[in-house]
């Protein structure tokens, strides 16, 4: 490794490229690590560095990523690839012109971003996504440590709205590739149209009726058992194994009626569509309790928000079954998981008093499911955290108001 | 006596570190000079009363005051005042003494003392502990009548005496009552208890040594005014305000001192020098000193005299081949020791040589890390803890980087401070009534903050600048009446 330690060491000294001193001084620390030693007292220090802390986020990530890439298919690596290029460029060049180092921050952004889009967008719109999200979610307010909104999902939500046919129409089934790749709808559209267009848990089949939806397997049986039922050329929606058991086997369903399940464990192990990132949930639980473990990311954040959906989400269900889906498929379908585990726990991003994150991750909870049941969008994991990011300084000087009174004079 | 041993939120373990001393006690002989400072400690400044020329004896009062809060510094060898000028100490500038010596152990013997010290009375005990200097002890001193402390014997409610060894390179306190120092210490905290009649007295151990615990607790078997008990060992649990809290479940206000809630805080050494000033009537001149960290071959206690240049405490037992850096007391707070003539001082307790860690290491941030302390489980150092010894040395181990709001400060903080709230405000200059109702004066400057934080931040600094402008600005911390 010598000659790379001079080729360093001589590029630092070549006047022409004093500008991209913060270049050069990236690539000397991340092969090299640095020389400097504590000035004063303390005299020893913790051996953590914000690139370990940035690379075990990226380390928690991969098993998502390897998932992706085994559901979609190589394309993954390239949109990878243009994220990390256009919005890297876009570091250094803002390093460059404020004359510091390269923030290792945006090694997360750059991967997160393309993680949360579908699978099937097209590559300059993660370019142009990426770009916007990391100038004016991030570097516009200062860069590093001063940004109020995620970058990723600001980018998220530009192409959200600049491209709306690409974000809300493509769902590339998993492993399904080849230029005829089957294209579906995601598992929170399919409740979200069925839900509104027919009946959730009837007591009574009444004729007439095209779509049913079963959210559970009492709700079936009370349908079958009450012999007024018509079940004739209905279409059968059944959430979750045993409701589809039940109704697929029945004697007066099964035969004559198409009975479609969307199935937990196959939202748990990515069968369902989705975003690039999110589908194969057990690897985002995986690397979202990594991080717990290893302290990088709180578990305040993420407990309160994923209960608060649980707990909402089931008093809704009981009271509104039509609109508000049932807990456990709130928590499995779409990006909460996701976006739970590796958005919301932003440190930068989200309060950083106790008691505020509480208050942050309740927040989102309900709005999420507040988005999903009665807004034009079928998910609100990015909204809501994206809401609640604005509030978070606001959070922030509630609660220290609180902890810290005001001193008399 | 059964007490709880976690009294405070926060706080680190510093497990198994390299070059810890052992249990072991050496002398490493009289020096040829020593440079003694006229202040010592807290102690104001002391007007000096030797000239160039004089001979000295060790255990001669060569500098005292009795108007101002201070007591008395003696020579520590026998010898010659050979020179005398200013010398940093402690962040401020003290006239120092240095004297030659003729290598002799002999010391001068205080008048009064008596091995039957039961027989003396307690102004006579007051005046032998002024005159030996060992009032000059701890953060606030032991009162008498001679103005040694800032607190009225009168006034102290509670005499706290700790070793409980949370620091991570420090003394062990079973090497310092080892023997009959043990039985030293006993007789040294029942003169105490003769002087400072209405005081109750606590001893405050490491709660893992347990036989240490059992025997302290036998030699004070009849005395029920002394509490022994355990504490665990979580830095900073040897500093004055978790002491107080833990053992007294009473808070300090920010700023103030344990002397300002009638508390005088000692340690083991200085109790120890008590018993020896009113039994033996020797004075303060001599301190036994940890050796610690890589930088040394060999790890004792060592007893060495007051005023002993570095130099010759290291001599011959530094390590070869790398460059050192000596700290004194504490790797976390302590000064360091600019030159090697610096002299040993009367509260110095250790002396801890780290490797001045310049060297890159290639891939540092991926390295499994199986020797490498952090907070942070990141490192296979939590899993190999138990096994291998970790490396104390001073490299930043990372760039300085924009605080990103991790929260290690925060979950850290032995005072439940904020203390990336605070550097935030020191940093954008907001000096005013908000870093007061943050408490800032509630940071006793254990430096953990800094120790953890990933950004590399000096958060200790900012946070003690900021005392500092808030004081210049007429914000002072709120003082009792």
């Amino acid at each position: 490794m010598k000659p790379v330690r001079l080729l360093l060491d001589k590029l630092y000294e070549i006047p022409a490229l004093a500008r991209f001193k913060p270049v050069i001084g990236a690539a000397d620390a991340i092969l090299y690590g640095t020389n400097e030693t504590t000035h004063a007292a303390p005299h020893v220090v913790d051996n953590i560095d914000i690139k370990r802390y940035m690379i075990l986020v990226i380390v928690a990530l991969l098993p998502a990523v390897a998932a992706a890439y085994l559901s979609f298919g190589w394309r993954i690596i390239a949109i990878i690839m243009v994220s990390y290029i256009a919005g890297g460029a876009v570091e250094v060049i803002f390093a460059i012109i404020r004359k510091h180092d390269i923030h290792e921050g945006f090694l997360i952004t750059g991967l997160i971003f393309p993680l949360v889009l579908p699978p099937t967008v097209p590559l300059w719109v993660v370019a142009v996504g990426v770009v916007f999200g990391t100038m004016f979610g991030k570097e516009m307010f200062g860069g590093t440590g001063r940004n109020i909104f995620n970058p990723a999902l600001v980018g998220r939500l530009f192409i959200t709205l600049a491209v709306p046919g690409i974000m809300t129409m493509y769902w590339q089934t998993p492993f399904a590739s080849g230029p005829d790749a089957i294209t579906s709808a995601t598992p929170l559209t399919t409740y979200k149209s069925t839900a509104q267009a027919a009946v959730v848990n009837p007591a009574i089949v009444k004729e007439g009726t095209t779509q049913v939806l079963f959210t559970n397997p009492y709700a079936v049986k009370r349908a079958i058992h009450n012999y007024d039922s018509q079940f004739d050329g209905v279409e059968v929606y059944c959430l979750g194994g045993p409701a589809y058991k039940m109704a697929a086997n029945h004697r007066r369903i099964g035969p004559d009626n198409a009975v479609r399940m969307v199935s937990y464990a196959d939202l748990l192990i990515g069968k369902e569509p989705g975003s690039m990132g999110e589908t194969f949930r057990l690897a985002v639980i995986a690397g979202g309790i990594f991080l717990i473990v290893l302290r990088i990311s709180n578990w305040r954040i993420p407990v309160s928000y994923i209960l608060t959906v649980l707990a909402f989400g089931a008093i809704g269900h009981f009271f509104l079954p039509a609109k508000i889906a049932p807990p456990l498929f709130q928590v499995l379908a779409g990006g909460l998981l996701f976006g739970a585990f590796f958005m919301a726990t932003d440190p930068i991003t989200s309060p950083f008093t106790k008691a505020g994150k509480y208050v942050f991750g309740i927040s989102c909870g309900v709005l999420t499911v507040l988005i999903r049941s009665f807004s034009g969008y079928v998910e609100g994991v990015m909204f809501s955290i994206v809401i609640m990011n604005a509030f978070s300084p606001l959070i922030d000087q509630i609660v220290l108001r609180f902890k810290y009174r005001p001193v008399k004079a | 006596m059964k007490a709880k041993t976690r009294a405070f939120c926060g706080g680190y373990r510093f497990r198994n570190f390299e070059a810890t001393p052992e249990d072991r006690l050496t002398s490493v002989g009289i020096p040829s000079t020593v440079t003694i400072t006229l202040m010592q400690g807290f102690s104001n400044e002391v007007p000096c009363l030797v000239q160039l020329g004089d001979t000295v004896k060790a255990g001669q009062i060569i500098g005292r005051d009795d108007e101002t809060v201070s007591s008395p510094v003696h020579a520590s060898v026998n010898g010659k005042v050979v020179k005398m000028k200013k010398l940093a100490y402690l962040g401020n500038e003290a006239a120092s003494i240095t004297i030659s010596s003729d290598g002799t152990e002999a010391w001068q013997k205080l008048e009064g003392c008596n091995a039957r010290w039961e027989i003396l009375t307690a102004d006579q005990i007051e005046k032998l502990v002024y005159l030996s200097g060992a009032s000059g002890a701890g953060r606030a001193g032991i009162p008498t009548r001679f103005k040694s402390s800032i607190i009225d014997g009168d006034k102290v409610e509670h005499v706290i005496v700790h070793g409980v060894e949370s620091e991570m390179y420090g003394p062990l306190s079973a090497t310092l009552l080892k023997g009959q120092r043990l039985s030293q210490f006993a007789d040294g905290l029942r003169i105490l208890k003769k002087m400072l009649g209405g005081a109750a007295f606590h001893v405050v151990l490491n709660a893992e040594r347990t036989e240490l615990i059992a025997d302290v607790s036998g030699a004070f078997a009849d005395n029920e005014w002394v509490c022994v008990r355990g504490l665990e060992p979580r830095y900073p649990a040897d500093y004055d305000e978790v002491l107080v809290h833990a053992v007294l479940n009473k808070s300090m206000r920010g700023g103030h001192l344990a002397a300002n809630v009638g508390v005088i805080v000692l340690d083991i050494q200085d109790v120890i020098q008590v018993y020896e000033a009113v039994a033996e009537g020797k004075p303060v001149i001599e301190r036994t000193v940890a050796m610690c960290g890589r930088g040394f071959t060999d790890h004792p206690h060592a007893r060495v005299r007051i005023g002993t240049p570095l130099e010759h405490l290291a001599a011959g037992n530094v390590r070869q081949g790398k460059n050192w850096r000596f700290l004194r007391n504490s790797a976390l707070t302590g000064e360091r020791f600019a030159e090697m003539t610096q002299p040993i001082d009367r509260n110095c307790d250790a002396v801890i040589a780290v490797h001045e860690n310049d060297g890159r290491e290639m891939f540092a941030f991926v390295r499994p890390g199986a020797r490498k302390d952090s907070y942070s489980p990141t490192f296979l150092s939590k899993v190999f803890g138990k096994v291998l010894t970790k490396r104390g040395e001073t490299n930043l181990h990372g760039e300085e980087r924009p605080c990103i709001f991790c929260g290690f400060c925060d979950e850290i903080c032995p005072a439940g401070l904020m203390p990336h709230h605070l550097f935030h405000h020191v940093e954008r200059n907001i000096i005013d009534e908000t870093l007061l109702r943050f408490k800032i004066y509630d940071c006793n400057e254990c430096n953990l903050c800094a120790y953890v934080c990933p950004s590399k931040i000096p958060l200790g600094r900012y946070i003690k600048e900021g005392k500092n402008k808030l004081i210049s600005e007429g914000l002072h911390p709120v003082r009792p009446h």
